[in-house]
């Protein structure tokens, strides 16, 4: 008795190019920053390591913060980066897959959420991401947002005279002030780790249930899907029958 | 000419201050104004040959502390003697009027001298109950701040409550405190000097800087000179080497405590704050706050009675855990919880599949004697 028996269906599968080079490079490039980011933040926020000797001979936060600056430009470049491509790749990788911006968006999103919650037994079929999934991910590109602008603002108030990042110390007043921008930058860092969570564990889950390779598409940008998918999207578990 | 150059020579002489540390007061006063020391030489000229000009000293609600922070000044200064022989019309606290015949003095400023005389405002400005938590003479604080900074050279907010609303201001507001800037926005020239107090060096800077330059000094967004308040306290103070280091203060009295290590773990504001307490110093420059081992609150900043407390952690709790919640205690445990979830929901799935599987396997038995005619062994599912 197999309990993860895919769905075996006599259907032919397709072979999408879904996920393009500029989609999977910053993939991979935030999920590396983040974790950088994480370590050397957490260390910023509780230097938990005392460093012992004369202070000249250590630089333990100067490195920690020195490597948190240098990963959050490459982690600005790449949010931006993937931003820009929402308006320039291909369909699976723009914006109105994030943002649910048509009613049959919306049901379908109804229809994965009620396979979130077993009130249906196989989620509606989804070439690239599923309404629910792709709302979840604006969401986390506001969260990158965020992160971005407040940690921009506590740098520029800091930062050298002549950086041109000083000018995002004006922002400091409409996040609530500094401390305030700190709070957030701390809050929000956990929304992001507890989407890390949620993501890694429902990629492995679509991946099994779907059995179209989504967990294996974001190394090679392909997935392997029923040609019912692609015609009429979202429907294909609903209507086992049809 | 000559008659104007005396009166601070007499007043110096008569208090027993020599030319030389008069001198000297100058060249501070260039280096806490962030200009060459070469200025001191024009900042003297100017201290000797401009008019006395007329300031009144307005307090509202407020604890007197910033008058406090002037009158205890540790020993008499040349600074004190500046801001002394300004011509102090009004002073509440420590004018020897009362009553009726110090309101008129106040009245006689801005009858006589409109536009003529700089207003210092100590205290917030409550607006609730039509101003009734502030009276004086049977006038609200706002009437009387309206009146008197509005016909002002300009306004000096000294203190965080004047500054920002300060502590009255703070969360729930229950007198609807505001700072100067909002209570007056016609005030001409408003210059916002908070820290609580605020230091008595920097009220003098703004005053010499006027005399000298016959304007007042840039500043930032927060209206704060940029002499006083360019800078964070981090970036300047003196214990910054052993933040770098990765070396801090980790309990009160500890090894690190005593041997001055960084504040930054027992909730050190010094980041997000912006004065040069570092560089000047208080108490005639004896100490500061950092200098004898306690961390920065924040006191310069707006809100800093919401924001930055509480005052001995790094960072503010998360609204209804609690004041000893953290917002990082909180984020991991709502990480957690998430994670807790999502294995709950791996859990029922694999439990519903597994379900559903030994269904359909005992689904295929019991049809088989009612359709006999189909041939045996034919899964559910094709």
């Amino acid at each position: 008795m197999r309990v993860w028996k895919k769905h075996v269906r006599e259907v032919e599968l397709d072979n999408v190019y879904v996920w393009q080079w500029p989609v999977r490079v910053t993939h991979w490039l935030n999920a590396i920053a983040i974790w950088v980011l994480s370590v050397t933040g957490v260390y910023i926020g509780y230097p938990m390591l005392i460093a012992s000797g004369a202070a000249s001979d250590n630089f333990l936060m100067g490195w920690a913060r020195a490597i948190h600056f240098y990963t959050a430009i490459v982690f600005t470049l790449s949010v931006l980066s993937r931003i820009a491509w929402m308006f320039m790749g291909n369909w699976y990788s723009r914006w109105h897959r994030l943002v649910p911006a048509s009613k049959a968006r919306w049901r379908a999103m109804r229809r994965t959420f009620r396979y979130y919650m077993f009130g249906m037994r196989m989620p509606p079929g989804f070439v690239g991401h599923n309404p629910l999934a792709g709302l979840t991910y604006a969401f986390v590109f506001l969260a990158y947002l965020a992160m971005i602008v407040t940690g921009l603002t506590m740098y520029g108030t800091s930062a050298h005279v002549d950086s041109p990042l000083r000018i995002f110390a004006g922002l400091a007043p409409f996040l609530g002030g500094l401390q305030t921008a700190r709070w957030i930058h701390h809050g929000v860092m956990w929304g992001i780790w507890a989407f890390f969570v949620h993501h890694v564990y429902s990629a492995i889950l679509m991946s099994q249930v779907e059995a179209t390779g989504t967990v294996e598409s974001i190394f090679s940008g392909h997935k392997f899907v029923p040609r019912e998918d692609i015609i009429k999207p979202g429907y294909r578990f609903e209507h086992p029958e049809a | 000419m000559e008659e104007r150059q005396s009166w601070l020579n007499e007043e110096l002489e008569r208090r027993g201050v020599t030319r030389r540390e008069f001198a000297g007061f100058c060249g501070v006063m260039a280096t806490v104004l962030a200009l060459p020391k070469a200025a001191g030489a024009r900042i003297a000229e100017a201290i000797q040959t401009r008019e006395k000009p007329t300031l009144v000293w307005l307090e509202f609600q407020d604890c007197a502390g910033n008058t406090e922070s002037f009158l205890r000044s540790g020993r008499p200064t040349v600074a004190d003697i500046v801001l002394d022989t300004l011509s102090v019309d009004y002073h509440e606290t420590i004018m020897a009027a009362a009553g009726h015949q110090a309101e008129e003095a106040l009245a006689g400023v801005v009858r006589d001298k409109p536009g003529g005389y700089i207003a210092v405002v100590e205290g917030s400005i409550p607006t609730g109950a039509n101003g009734a938590y502030c009276t004086i003479g049977g006038r609200s604080a706002l009437d009387i701040a309206r009146e008197v900074c509005e016909g002002a050279a300009a306004t000096i907010a000294i203190g965080t409550c004047a500054a920002f609303g300060g502590l009255p201001a703070a969360a729930p507001n229950p007198t609807g405190a505001l700072s100067v800037a909002d209570a007056v926005p016609r005030a001409k020239n408003l210059i916002n000097l908070p820290a609580c107090p605020a230091n008595a060096e920097n009220l003098v800077g703004v005053i010499v800087y006027y005399l000298t330059f016959n304007r007042f000094p840039p500043t930032d967004r927060y209206r704060r000179p940029l002499f006083a308040y360019g800078k964070s306290i981090h970036d300047n103070c003196e214990r910054r080497a052993h933040y770098d280091a990765g070396q801090y203060v980790e309990a009160w009295g500890d090894e690190g405590h005593r041997t001055g290590y960084c504040l930054y773990k027992m909730g050190c504001k010094g980041p997000v704050t912006f004065q040069n307490c570092p560089n000047v110093g208080w108490n005639s420059g004896t100490n500061w706050p950092i200098g004898c081992g306690h961390p920065c609150i924040g006191c310069a900043e707006p809100d800093f009675w919401d924001t930055m407390t509480p005052f001995y952690s790094h960072m503010a709790g998360f609204p209804g855990f609690g004041v000893h919640s953290s917002i990082d205690r909180v984020g991991l445990w709502a990480t957690a919880g998430v994670a807790a979830a999502f294995a709950t929901h791996g859990f029922v799935q694999l439990g519903k599949r597994y379900m559903h599987a030994r269904a359909e396997n005992n689904d295929s038995e019991p049809e088989e004697p009612a359709a006999p005619a189909t041939s045996s062994g034919k899964g559910a599912d094709e």
